[in-house]
C-alpha cells in the first residue's frame, strides 16, 4: 500500500480554483486563463497518479484527515479510478479548450468556468472516492453543476432540459441514499473495500438485494440505459456546447464505473445483474442506434447514438471475461473522445448557422462554408461506426474478440447472449454509417436555401482547435492502440483481484473482520 | 414502534413518489421534497442497525451510532440546496413558458 495525497489531487485542484476562480469574476479573461491553467494542473496530476499507480503497480492511497480506512473517507486510485480518472480530465481539458474559443453567451458568464471546474472535480472525485457516501457527494456535485450549467445555455429549452434533468438524477441520488441505507444496516460500513470484504463473506442480510437493485437503478439512470434513457437526449441537446460535449461523453460514464465496481468488487455473486446489463445494452443498442437514426437535429442524433455506444459498453462489462472487460474500458475511453468530438462539431456549426440551432433545416447546406468541419465529421462518423484507422475500430474489435473468445470456449451458458451483441455490432455500425452519411448529406450536399432569403452563414463560429486536436488523437489511437489496450488489459486484471483492493485499502485489518 | 416508523416512511414515500408523477410542475417539486424526507427518515432509522443501538437512545449510558445521523445532515444540506434551485428553475419555465402543466413544458420533443 502507498499512502499519498497524490490520489486527492486531482479533486482538489479543480475544487479550489472554482472557489478561487468566483473571486475573479470581475476580470473575465484572467477567469478563463486562471481556470484553464487549474484544469491542466490537475490533468498533470491525474496523468502523473495514473503513470505511478500503472508503473508501481500498487494502488495509491489516501486516508483523508489520517483516519484508519474503514473509519474515514478514504480516496481510493486503482489502476480502474486513475485509468477513468485521467480520460475524463483529458476530454475535459479539450472542453476548456472549446469553451476559450466559444462563441456562446452562457460561456462569458462569470460562473461558467466556477461550474465547469466543479463538474469535473465532482466526475473525478465519483470515480476516485472508495467510500460509497462519498460517490452520492459527488454525484450531487455533478447533478447540481450539470443543472445549472444547462439552465444558463443561450438556448431557450435550457430550463426545461434542466428542469427534466435534475428531477430524473434527483431520483437517482435517492435510489443511490436509499441502497447506500441497505447496505449500511446489512454490513455497518460505507468504505467500498470494507463492503466488499463483508459482502464477500456473508450474503445473507436480507436487504443486500435490494441494495443492489437501488444501486442498479442509480447508475442505469446515471448511465442512461434504455428505460431511463429519456432525460438524456434533451438534456444533452439544449446544454452550451462544450458542456453537452462532456455530458454526452464522460459524464455518463460515472454509472459505467459503478457497474464496473460492482460487478467486480461490490456484489460479484449477482450473477442476474450482469444478464440484466447484457440484456439492456442489446436493447440499447437497437433503440439508440435507430433513434439516432430518426432525429432532426445534430446533437440530439449523437445524443442518441450515445445510447448505442453505452449500450455496447454495458454488454461488455455484463459479460464479464477478461477480454470483455478490456474491451469495455478501450470502448470507454475512445465513446468519451469521439462523442465529444462529434458534438463539438455539431455546436461548431451551429454557431455558424444563421438562426443559433444544430437543426438541420437550419443547418442544411451550411456545410459548403466550412470544409475543415466536413473533413473532421466525416473522419469523426468514421470512428463512431467503427472504421479503421480509427480508434472506434479498435474498441469495437476488442469487443467482438471478447465475444467470440467467450462464444467459442463455451464457458458460459448462453451462448445467444454472446451472438445476438456480435450481430449487433456489425448492424450498429452500418445504421451508424446510415446517420453519420445522412448528417453529411443533409449538411455538405444539399445546396443552402435558407427559409428567409437575406439569412447568411457566419463567417466564423467557434475554434476548430478543440476538436482537430481529437481528431488527431483519435486516428493517433486507431493506429498506436497498444498502450491503451495495454492499460485496458491491466486495469481489468486488476479489477478481476478484488482482494488485493480490500487489502491496499484495509491494510493489515483485513485478517480481523467482525 | 418500527411498525410505525416503516409505515411512515413507506407513506411518505409513496405520496412523494405521486406527486412527482402528477402534471403540475411544482407538485413534482414537492413531490422530491417528500422523497427526500422519506429518504432521511430511513437513514435515521438505520441508526438501529445493530438492534442493540437506537438512533434516538431512551436511557442514560446508551449510545446511538452518530454516523446516519452525519448522512442525514449531509443529504438535508444538499437536498435543501437543490430544492431552492429547482424552484427558481420552475420560476423561468412559468415565466417562460406561461404554464405550470409539465405537458405543456415540451418545447424540446422533437
Amino acid at each position: 500500500m502507498m499512502s499519498s495525497s497524490l490520489a486527492i489531487l486531482p479533486i482538489v485542484i479543480p475544487l479550489t480554483a472554482a472557489a478561487a476562480a468566483l473571486l475573479l469574476r470581475r476580470n473575465f479573461r484572467l477567469q478563463a486563463a486562471w481556470a484553464f491553467g487549474a484544469m491542466l494542473t490537475a490533468l498533470a496530476a491525474s496523468a502523473y497518479l495514473l503513470w505511478t499507480v500503472w508503473s508501481t503497480g500498487r494502488p495509491v492511497i489516501y486516508q483523508m484527515g489520517q483516519w484508519p480506512a474503514p473509519f474515514g473517507i478514504t480516496i481510493a486510485a486503482d489502476l480502474l479510478s486513475a485509468t477513468m480518472g485521467a480520460m475524463v480530465q483529458l476530454v475535459f481539458a479539450f472542453g476548456f479548450i472549446y469553451a476559450l474559443g466559444a462563441k456562446d453567451k452562457a460561456v462569458r458568464h462569470p460562473t461558467f468556468y466556477p461550474l465547469f471546474l466543479c463538474l469535473v472535480a465532482g466526475l473525478t472525485g465519483g470515480m476516485l472516492t472508495g467510500d460509497i457516501f462519498n460517490l452520492f457527494v459527488m454525484v450531487e456535485l455533478i447533478v447540481i453543476s450539470g443543472t445549472v450549467l444547462t439552465a444558463m445555455s443561450d438556448d431557450r429549452y435550457g430550463p426545461e432540459a434542466a428542469y427534466k434533468y435534475f428531477l430524473i438524477s434527483t431520483v437517482a441520488s435517492f435510489s443511490l441514499l436509499f441502497g447506500i441505507g441497505c447496505l449500511y444496516i446489512s454490513y455497518g460500513t460505507l468504505n467500498m473495500a470494507d463492503l466488499a470484504a463483508r459482502i464477500a463473506a456473508d450474503q445473507a442480510p436480507a436487504l443486500l438485494p435490494a441494495a443492489i437493485v437501488f444501486l442498479a437503478v442509480t447508475f442505469m439512470i446515471k448511465s442512461a440505459v434504455v428505460p431511463f434513457h429519456f432525460w438524456q437526449p434533451d438534456f444533452h441537446t439544449a446544454s452550451p456546447t462544450p458542456v453537452s460535449a462532456m455530458l454526452s461523453s464522460v459524464v455518463v460514464k460515472i454509472g459505467v464505473y459503478g457497474f464496473l465496481r460492482m460487478t467486480t468488487l461490490l456484489t460479484p455473486h449477482a450473477d442476474w445483474l450482469r444478464a440484466l446489463l447484457v440484456a439492456l445494452g442489446i436493447v440499447g443498442i437497437v433503440f439508440g442506434g435507430l433513434g439516432a437514426a430518426g432525429t432532426h437535429n445534430a446533437k440530439r442524433m449523437f445524443a442518441y447514438s450515445t445510447l448505442a455506444q453505452i449500450g455496447f459498453i454495458h454488454v461488455g462489462v455484463g459479460w464479464g471475461t477478461p477480454l470483455s472487460l478490456t474491451a469495455a474500458i478501450v470502448f470507454t475511453f475512445n465513446h468519451a473522445l469521439i462523442k465529444s468530438t462529434l458534438l463539438m462539431l455539431s455546436g461548431y456549426l451551429a454557431s455558424r448557422a444563421p438562426v443559433k440551432t444544430a437543426s438541420f433545416s437550419v443547418l442544411r447546406g451550411t456545410g459548403k462554408y466550412a470544409p475543415l468541419a466536413g473533413v473532421l465529421f466525416f473522419v469523426g462518423g468514421m470512428a463512431l461506426a467503427g472504421i479503421p484507422p480509427t480508434n472506434g475500430f479498435i474498441s469495437k474489435l476488442t469487443l467482438f474478440e471478447s465475444g467470440v473468445q467467450a462464444a467459442r470456449s463455451g464457458s458460459v451458458n448462453g451462448t445467444l447472449a454472446y451472438w445476438a451483441p456480435l450481430l449487433l455490432l456489425g448492424v450498429s455500425s452500418i445504421i451508424t454509417l446510415v446517420y453519420v452519411f445522412r448528417a453529411l448529406m443533409k449538411i455538405w450536399w444539399e445546396p443552402f436555401k435558407p427559409d428567409a432569403p437575406e439569412a447568411k452563414v457566419k463567417p466564423s463560429g467557434d475554434s476548430l482547435l478543440a476538436p482537430s486536436l481529437m481528431i488527431a488523437a483519435c486516428i493517433a489511437l486507431g493506429i498506436w492502440a497498444q498502450p491503451l489496450l495495454q492499460l485496458a488489459q491491466d486495469a481489468s486484471e486488476w479489477i478481476r483481484q478484488p482482494q488485493a483492493y480490500v487489502q491496499a485499502v484495509l491494510g493489515e485489518r483485513t485478517g480481523r473482520l467482525k | 414502534m418500527e411498525i410505525i416508523k416503516a409505515i411512515s416512511i413507506g407513506a411518505l414515500f409513496g405520496i412523494g413518489l405521486y406527486q412527482l408523477l402528477r402534471r403540475n410542475v411544482i407538485r413534482s417539486a414537492i413531490g422530491l421534497s417528500i422523497i427526500s424526507n422519506a429518504v432521511n427518515l430511513f437513514l435515521l432509522s438505520i441508526g438501529a442497525y445493530d438492534g442493540v443501538v437506537k438512533a434516538y437512545a431512551k436511557a442514560i449510558g446508551q449510545r446511538s451510532d452518530a454516523l446516519p445521523q452525519a448522512l442525514i445532515l449531509t443529504a438535508i444540506v444538499i437536498s435543501l440546496g437543490g430544492f431552492a434551485f429547482v424552484l427558481a428553475l420552475l420560476y423561468v419555465i412559468a415565466a417562460r413558458y406561461r404554464t405550470g402543466d409539465s405537458d405543456e413544458v415540451k418545447g424540446l420533443s422533437h
